[in-house]
């Protein structure tokens, strides 16, 4: 848009710019924005829909239109909706906790205390990590045989035998909960302390002149203004938790007896070890779908929200 | 192989600093590729470089192993020894990214122009290579009586629809390890079937000489369907029916075997819980550690378990094929890379030449004494040299004997996932008659 402006200063001098009619400049000048956009957003996402409308698989050498069958044959995939599930409640589980976590930690950050800066900056710390080396951490912590978990439990009388935390269907799903909420809480205290600085200190000061506790500060004045970033951080924490990989990758490989297979190993198997391109096409187009429903529900009730407030 | 890593080159043909450059060489697949180009002309310098011109240049695509030597070096040494044909190597990564090689030869297959015109292949690869027509059938070349020179069940992995399309190259296959020290306090016999195993790894266990009687691995991963196919197997079971087209995995052989496995961790109790999350390493470290009395691994762990800085059991440990039910036979998972020509090769016979070569006794030794990778022929096992430098290798030839592959199928990626699944629910839960079932009747919808 800046370009109206400086456009007919710089372009009266050249015949051929004058030639071309105005309405057509801007989008002259946006095309290579949208050109680089396409080619790696617009293509990528178009060929994947088509690729999961073929059964193309570079093994078979097949590579024909199918219609829907890949479709049909994931919605009737018991092992499709056992990852699918596994996905939301990892999903619902860590953003809930993250948010929760991190919004504690944010409230005791936005205090003024000595130290502040180290803590703030250390706190960071394991978000900064690669997720591989997080991964390989919780195993040694969690380990069965010589986890420092187990070990700290048993001494403390909570268990009373060596809790197999990853080769129990039981226990391996919420182990990597605990490792994701480990790893990614800070984040989430990050952009909520963010949040918190942007609630005018007037007001809370005029709560506390009036007598109000910090409870009702928080639950009457902070929350409400805070909840805008709430639901934006949640948004992003959802998709991002969404697409979790990495943790169950290393830790369990999907296992044991699938409890922990989630949507992103679950299609990174038939794409890449099965390399049945149709099929895991079709099972990353429900991925697509189900992240783009997760993030719906988040918008509607962000616009709810500001509706509210404005 | 890390064995041959640390060890000391004790005759080395090459000399030392030729050995630092080809290290540094070896660092990228491209630098690779380009250094085997380069030497293949300093190696022809002055008169030889029209001579090296004259050559029929054919590609070799292999993930890249190495010991006291690259597989650049076996490279070279081959255009050093004729003059008739010139190999250019491309490294592809490390067998450990299994994945990352697969698909990166699939990439080069699919694309039917020829290149690579030579390959190697993990086993289980072989089927869909050949399904798909990227192998060109060998049986003209090596007639069945060539055959013969090889441990059987190599050549049964390297045949596919009757035909050979895939030489055998080197060997790798499960094993028994076990406690010299405890075996001869509690029996002194290696148990050779699956109950005496057990019956002798409680009492080991009763007697406070073992914290575990027995580790194997039940992580929902590869390596457990290997340790299935093993146990189904030396029980007269099988995964796949003979012809192929069905799977048995739901037949009484093959839920016996899997639920004696359940058996180690709840009945017999010789295994901890966790052998369901581990995989080869995790397995490794309480046996090399003295935890345990026996174990099922790869024979990568010997030279560990010699190790004195990494092992407490140095001199203590000992292999064997492993056990079997009364009136099965011991049955060990074959592992290992086989060679390939690929079908759309324009220089066949300088293909067949070279794989020829890649896969004499010669060759074979080489990669034995330099590489630290078993022979896939048995005679070369009797070689005094190879008895000297490797004694444990040397004595593997009854393990390799009876090792047996994993189903053969074009469909195997889908297979080991099913199955992966299915085994792995069936230890969990112990219900192995249903799961296994289940599996059969997922894994006839897949190869039929």
């Amino acid at each position: 848009m800046a370009f109206t402006a400086s456009a007919p200063a710089t372009g009266q001098s050249s015949k051929a710019r004058r030639a071309l009619p105005r309405a057509l400049w801007p989008w002259l000048l946006l095309l290579p924005a949208f050109l680089s956009l396409a080619s790696v957003s617009f293509y990528p996402i178009v060929n994947g829909l088509y690729l999961s409308l073929t059964n193309r698989s570079l093994i078979t050498q097949d590579n024909d239109f199918i219609g829907f069958a890949n479709y049909v044959q994931l919605f009737n995939d018991p092992a499709f909706w056992n990852a699918w599930r596994h996905t939301i409640w990892f999903t619902f589980a860590s953003t809930v906790l993250e948010t929760l976590i991190g919004l504690g930690m944010a409230l005791i950050l936005c205090e003024a205390f000595s130290g502040r800066g180290v803590i703030r900056a250390a706190m960071l710390v394991p978000w900064a990590m690669p997720t591989v080396v997080t991964s390989k951490m919780f195993g040694w912590l969690f380990d069965g045989q010589h986890g420092v978990i187990n070990f700290i439990l048993l001494h403390l009388g909570l268990i009373d035998q060596n809790v197999n935390w990853y080769g129990s269907p039981d226990t391996a799903l919420l182990t990597i909960i605990l490792a994701d909420v480990w790893k990614t809480t800070p984040f989430m205290a990050l952009l909520l302390l963010t949040g918190l600085q942007t609630v005018p200190k007037s007001l809370i000061e005029a709560a506390r002149m009036d007598g109000a506790k910090a409870w009702i500060i928080f639950w009457n004045i902070r929350l409400p203004l805070l909840l805008p970033t709430l639901l934006i951080a949640g948004l992003f924490r959802a998709l991002d938790a969404f697409r979790v990989f990495d943790l169950v990758y290393v830790l369990t490989g999907g296992g044991p007896a699938d409890s922990t297979e989630t949507l992103s190993t679950l299609s990174y198997k038939v794409l890449f070890s099965t390399l049945q391109f149709g099929y895991g096409s079709a099972v990353s187009t429900a991925m697509f779908v189900t992240e783009g429903l997760i993030a719906v529900v988040f918008c509607l009730f962000l616009v709810r929200q500001i509706r509210k407030t404005t | 192989m890390s064995d041959i890593k640390k060890a000391p080159s004790r005759s080395n043909s090459l000399s030392n600093s030729m050995m630092i450059d080809r290290r540094r060489l070896l660092m990228g697949a491209a630098g690779a590729a380009v250094g085997a180009a380069a030497l293949g002309v300093t190696s022809g310098l002055g008169m030889g470089s029209a001579r090296a011109a004259g050559r029929t240049e054919i590609s070799f695509a292999s993930a890249s192993f190495f010991g006291k030597e690259g597989l650049g070096d076996l490279v070279k040494a081959f255009n050093e020894s004729q003059d008739r044909i010139m190999v250019k190597f491309i490294e592809l990564p490390p067998p450990s990214s299994s994945t990352e090689v697969y698909q990166g030869l699939i990439q080069q297959l699919a694309r039917r122009n020829g290149t690579p015109d030579v390959f190697t292949q993990d086993v289980v690869w072989i089927a869909g290579f050949a399904a798909a027509g990227w192998a060109l059938p060998l049986d003209e070349y090596f007639p069945k009586d060539k055959r013969t020179d090889y441990f059987p069940g190599t050549v049964a992995a390297c045949t596919y629809n009757e035909k050979l399309t895939a030489l055998p190259w080197f060997v790798d296959s499960g094993m028994f390890y076990y406690r010299k020290d405890l075996v001869e306090k509690h029996g002194g016999k290696v148990p050779e079937t699956w109950d005496d195993m057990a019956t002798m790894a409680a009492a080991a266990q009763k007697a406070g000489d073992a914290k575990f009687g027995y580790l194997w691995q039940g992580k929902q991963a590869e390596v457990l369907i290997c340790d299935a196919v093993e146990i189904i197997t030396s029980n007269n079971g099988s995964i796949l029916a003979p012809d192929g087209k069905s799977s048995v995995v739901g037949d009484k052989a093959a839920v016996e075997a899997i639920q004696f496995l359940h058996d180690t961790i709840g009945k017999t109790k010789i295994s901890p819980q966790n052998v369901l999350s581990w995989d080869e390493e995790p397995s490794r470290q309480p046996f090399t550690s003295g935890e345990a009395m026996f174990m099922r691994n790869w024979s990568y762990v010997y030279p560990i378990a010699q190790d004195a800085k990494a092992s407490q059991v140095v001199d203590k440990v000992a292999v064997a094929p492993l056990p079997h039910f009364a009136g099965g036979k011991s049955a060990a998972c074959l592992g290992g890379y086989q060679l390939g020509v690929n079908a759309n090769s324009k220089k066949r016979e300088a293909a067949i030449e070279f794989l020829t070569w890649m896969s004499s006794p010669e060759t074979q030794t080489r990669l034995a004494l330099n590489f630290g990778l078993a022979p896939s022929r048995p005679a070369i096992f009797e070689d005094a040299k190879l008895k000297a430098e490797q004694p444990f290798m040397a004595s593997l030839q009854s393990v390799f004997t009876g090792a047996t592959p994993r189903p053969i199928t074009p469909q195997y990626a889908k297979v080991t996932l099913a199955l992966q699944s299915s085994i792995s629910k069936a230890l969990v839960s112990g219900d192995v008659k249903t799961e296994l079932e289940a599996a059969a009747a997922q894994i006839n919808k897949i190869v039929a």
